[in-house]
């Protein structure tokens, strides 16, 4: 290849590269699809005060009395989609989403998981520092499951 | 030679910082009998391959020390172009796979498209068994400098400005002015050191005055990083050093493990403008 092409290859390969930055904000709906080229909108939302924060987590609890933390690994899920589709919902009291969690997370298991605890604390800056609250737990059970 | 330091260095960290974990594409793979939101190229293998064909354990397996061994011949520099053009095919597939569950990261994007250049430019002429080879070969070294040498770097630093522009655009036209309000920098903060244990970040929202003031100097630089593609080339490296101080700073604060901006920040100041480094070593020389 001649030097004359070469740099007209390399030429080709930029314009192409920039290009490409430019279609995950045309297309908006394939914007989270076109990795590795992708607008750069995270954290752009604006917060007021007070600072506070919400610290979740699922514990799921066996028959038996063993309790597991819920994680993606053990779901086989994002930690985006653990949070989407079940924390915030279980956080809203929406337990629509308890069967379809339970029955993935039962998956090849002989000792099922029967009930889901939702733990949460809430930190808030405050002028003293930062102060903890623990929020009560809220406890879901397997719908064929009765006291 | 500042090109095929590059190839070493990028190749060297992507196999042994950056590489993917083959038990969490498994455990993908096994759990999912569908993608949530795939990504393009993985529903361009899946369309070629079939899904189940192509997204399974043993492929994946496969897959894994494949792009392996293409990383060790890339490092090495033997058939480099085809090494780098498969290893960096087999990082991007890695990738967009584990992208393809509802969850995404702006962390490997450039750095994935850094190796694929390094595929076009002459990373292998120096610094490698090809170039070894042919030296015994035909007795001709390969060439000490290339007009093409330069190329990726100044695209990585044109992709940087882009990258750093589109969050500043993104925060100013959701938020506007409210974004440098200080609070927004707390809660964030405060919500990702809490949930990932970096004490540093847990401290700083507790400090309104520096959140604001680390707010502004987020948005400007931001914005403006940009003009480091404009500004006499003696300058250049300013902007790098501050960029690269603003990724440790996120890595320190929230954990936000933006090593790979971190590695191009990195090469980038030593090969992209060489002189303020160089002019002091011989100096001391």
């Amino acid at each position: 290849m001649t030097d004359q092409r070469r740099k007209a290859l390399v030429s080709a390969v930029i314009v192409l590269v920039i290009g490409l930055h430019g279609i995950p904000m045309v297309l908006s709906a394939e914007r989270g699809t076109l990795w590795p080229f992708m607008v750069y909108v995270m954290y752009k939302n604006s917060r007021d005060a007070p600072v506070q924060v919400n610290q979740r987590r699922i514990l799921a609890v066996t028959a038996s009395g063993i309790r597991d933390t819920v994680t993606p690994e053990r779901l086989g899920l994002s930690i985006t989609v653990l949070d989407q589709q079940y924390h915030r919902p279980l956080m809203n009291g929406d337990s629509s989403v308890v069967p379809g969690l339970l029955e993935r997370l039962n998956q090849g298991r002989t000792d099922p998981y029967v009930e889901l605890d939702l733990v949460s604390e809430t930190y808030t800056v405050t002028d003293t520092g930062l102060s903890r609250r623990e929020n009560p737990v809220v406890t879901f059970r397997a719908p064929e499951v009765t006291d | 030679m500042h090109l095929a330091i590059c190839r070493i260095v990028a190749v060297g960290a992507q196999l042994a910082w950056f590489y993917p974990n083959l038990d969490e594409h498994t455990n993908l793979l096994r759990k999912n009998q569908e993608f949530v939101e795939p990504q393009l190229i993985t529903r361009v293998l899946a369309a070629v391959f079939s899904r189940d064909a192509f997204f399974n354990p043993a492929t994946f397996t496969v897959l894994y020390w494949a792009t392996f061994a293409f990383g060790i011949l890339a490092l090495a520099g033997l058939f480099t172009r085809p090494s780098l053009l498969l290893f960096a095919a087999g990082t991007w597939i890695f990738v967009a796979h584990l992208f393809s569950y509802g969850d995404r990261h702006h962390t490997e994007a450039l750095f994935a498209i850094f190796l694929m250049l390094l595929v076009i430019a002459p990373s292998g002429e120096r610094l490698s068994l090809d170039a070894a080879l042919r030296r015994r070969r035909t007795g001709i070294a390969g060439a000490e400098t290339s007009e093409l040498a330069l190329w990726p770097l100044k695209l990585t630093l044109v992709l940087l400005g882009l990258s750093y522009l589109s969050a500043g655009t993104a925060k100013m036209i959701q938020s506007g002015l409210r974004w440098m309000n200080g609070y927004t920098l707390q809660g964030h903060v405060l919500a990702d050191a809490l949930s990932r244990g970096h004490p540093a970040g847990v401290w700083l929202a507790q400090q309104h005055t520096l959140a604001v003031l680390l707010s502004v100097f987020t948005i400007v630089f931001e914005l403006f990083f940009w003009v480091a593609l404009v500004v006499p080339r003696r300058w250049v490296p300013g902007f790098l050093l501050v960029a690269l101080m603003f990724q440790v700073g996120l890595w320190v604060t929230g954990g936000y493990d933006f090593f790979q901006h971190m590695v191009l920040l990195g090469l980038l100041l030593l090969f992209l403008e060489p002189s303020w480094w160089q002019e002091r070593v011989r100096g001391r020389g």
